[in-house]
């Protein structure tokens, strides 16, 4: 079991590097500042007597921010989460790629490690990383909110933190299974970068068009189309296998309770239709359950493809 | 018992075939060198004994492990410096034996391996800023850690000079001594004199040759060559009386006064009576053994393996200027 040497190695490797340095700080001020900010100088500086003093300050007012203009929409774990996406992914697609362009990978595998105490250990080694920076930020936020009186609501900042967590790791996943993939760092670099386009800006217009397309092609063989409202399932189904979007509506339902959290971000059209169908219950492939099962695999699937890959290789 | 068995290994990198048919066998404790010009495939059948490259076709055993499937166990009982290979530089060199005593799961204390190598006082320091030698010896010490049963070294002594490679070749020897197989590939040939009991010749992804140092000696023909200086001069008709000889393969005039043979040593006294008989004063004469590099050359530089003995002339020039045929020293 040779993979908590290699994840140690990691760990003592990556966080000796600047750019983690860098990331830690980011997240610091990001978090910590985000939090000052809000709670310390735009909340606190309501009027007595009015609207916003009487109501306390909560965490839900930074950390389940959601603002919706129905064509788009902006949210504070969103955000956090595109952030935290790049970062995680900036810190592993080279783990690979780069250790076998400068030769040091034959250290590593000349030692009785196998590839998967490699993969594997790079793997926690660098989630190990990214967590640890993100838990920096996190903990400055908390004192903030101590600091400021705001309404902690632990119940639901705490599994916040946490899902960040993972999303962390899923993104740590993704960039890893690239690495592992690539031939040479420029080839992971360039693949790392348009990964992350799609997942940041095209994922959600190509789950809007594919139940267009597909209602349009049924149209042409005389099919028939399909309902208004499986279009629109089939949209925000797909939408939420997209690791960000699973993360920015679990994170909303801590605060929001399942239903409302399925619609703070969507689109009107959404609104309109799937409104009624979640007053009921919310079907199973919208279900919080569901949404953690996503996350968990964008864990999962990248490192063992990675390995697959990694694993058939000539070094 | 064998240490490394290479039953019919080819390794095809797309179209270059880097490592031919290669069956070879290496016993326990014995310290085999393995020789031959860059590009003559040693990595590559160095990174098949570590499962980094897979080949072709062939088996390959190491320590009674398959190379392929058992890879991990091999490498937990060999200690390996690669060719090529580069340091982590934000980790110290302790770190660096650090990460071998761990990945090895033995109980072995870093700073006495780093003094080994003589790293101990730069144990402290990021290797990044080590130079190429201290990064060599860096891989040495986390290649030693664990009293590995063998040691697979590839070009250990490139980035040394001249007192590092001796102190390599100590460490080696002393290995040796302990009963340790080891493997190493070099194109220095100094060095595998010195300490290898048997070496083998790879040319052009072939083992052309496979023998101890002697051995080969006798094998080759790159005989001993004697020098002659001679009192009076030698005419055509002589020279060409002593090329006839048995044992002789070349007589070449050597300034005014002497005379180049290449011959067995056997025929030295034939060649030397030979001249007096016909009334050739033979004032002094000295030999000088075939070295390993002319019979590396011999070897290398021939289209056709020197061990078959073909004549010599005929093909010899065609290969005489690929790069492989330059030996640094």
């Amino acid at each position: 079991m040779s993979w908590q040497a290699v994840a140690r190695k990691e760990f003592r490797d990556a966080i000796r590097s600047r750019w983690l340095h860098g990331s830690t700080l980011f997240f610091a001020l990001f978090l910590g500042g985000a939090a000052a900010l809000f709670f310390g100088v735009l909340l606190a500086g309501s009027p007595e007597g009015t609207e916003a003093a009487a109501d306390p300050k909560r965490v839900s007012n930074l950390f389940g921010f959601f603002a919706n203009l129905g064509v788009f929409s902006f949210s504070f774990p969103g955000l956090l989460a595109l952030v935290l996406g790049f970062i995680a992914l900036s810190t592993s697609y080279g783990s690979i790629t780069g250790e076998r362009e400068t030769g040091s990978i034959k250290l590593l595998l000349s030692l009785p490690n196998s590839r998967l105490d490699a993969v594997v250990g790079k793997f926690l080694g660098r989630s190990a990383v990214v967590v640890a920076a993100l838990l920096v930020g996190f903990l400055l936020a908390f004192v903030v909110l101590v600091a400021t009186g705001t309404q902690l609501q632990l119940g639901s900042f705490v599994p916040q933190v946490a899902l960040t967590a993972l999303l962390g790791m899923a993104f740590v996943s993704i960039g890893l299974g690239i690495s592992a993939l690539a031939g040479s760092n420029r080839e992971a670099t360039l693949a790392t970068m348009g990964l992350y386009l799609v997942f940041a800006v095209l994922w959600g217009s190509i789950s809007e068009g594919i139940p267009k397309l597909i209602n349009y092609a049924a149209g042409e063989v005389g099919a028939g189309g399909v309902s208004e409202l499986t279009r629109v399932k089939l949209g925000v189904f797909l939408k939420y296998l997209n690791p960000l979007k699973a993360y920015e509506t679990l994170a909303a339902e801590l605060y929001y309770g399942a239903a409302r959290a399925r619609l703070v971000s969507a689109t009107f059209g959404e609104q309109a239709a799937l409104g009624p169908v979640l007053q009921d219950s919310v079907p199973v492939y919208f279900s919080g359950e569901f949404l953690l099962l996503v996350l968990l695999a964008w864990i999962g699937v990248p490192i063992v493809v990675g390995y697959w890959a990694f694993e058939r290789a000539d070094l | 018992m064998a240490a490394i068995e290479l039953d019919g290994v080819t390794k095809r990198f797309e179209d270059v075939i880097a490592v031919s048919d290669l069956s070879l066998t290496v016993e326990e404790g014995e310290v085999f060198g393995f020789l031959g010009p860059n590009g003559a495939g040693k990595s590559t059948t160095i990174n098949v004994l570590l499962d980094f490259v897979r080949p072709t076709a062939g088996t390959v055993t190491v320590l009674d492990h398959d190379a392929r499937e058992e890879s991990v166990a091999v490498r937990e009982r060999t200690g390996v410096l690669p060719e090529g290979f580069d340091v982590y530089d934000r980790l110290t060199g302790r770190a660096h034996v650090e990460f071998a005593v761990d990945s090895k799961e033995v109980d072995a204390d870093p700073d006495a391996v780093l003094e080994r190598v003589g790293l101990g006082d730069a144990a402290d320091r990021k290797a990044g800023g080590y130079s190429k030698g201290m990064r060599q010896r860096l891989a040495l010490a986390m290649a030693l850690v664990g009293d590995p049963d063998l040691l697979i070294l590839d070009e250990p002594s490139s980035g040394l000079d001249p007192a590092g490679a001796k102190e390599m070749r100590e460490i080696v020897l002393s290995e040796a001594d302990r009963g340790t197989t080891v493997f190493f590939s070099s194109h220095i040939l100094e060095q595998v004199e010195a300490v290898c009991d048997r070496v083998g010749i790879l040319r052009e992804g072939e083992l052309v040759a496979v023998d101890s140092i002697d051995g080969l000696r006798a094998a080759s023909d790159a005989d001993a060559t004697l020098r002659i200086t001679v009192g009076a001069a030698v005419g055509d008709e002589l020279l060409a009386t002593l090329r006839e000889l048995d044992g002789v393969s070349s007589v070449d005039h050597d300034g005014d006064d002497g005379l180049r043979v290449g011959c067995d040593s056997d025929a030295k006294t034939t060649v030397v009576t030979t001249l007096e008989d016909n009334g050739v004063p033979v004032d002094d004469f000295s030999t000088r053994e075939a070295s390993l590099e002319d019979l590396f050359l011999a070897y290398t530089e021939d289209s056709v393996s020197a061990a078959e003995s073909f004549d010599d002339g005929a093909s010899a020039d065609e290969d005489a200027t690929t790069e492989g045929t330059e030996v640094p020293r």
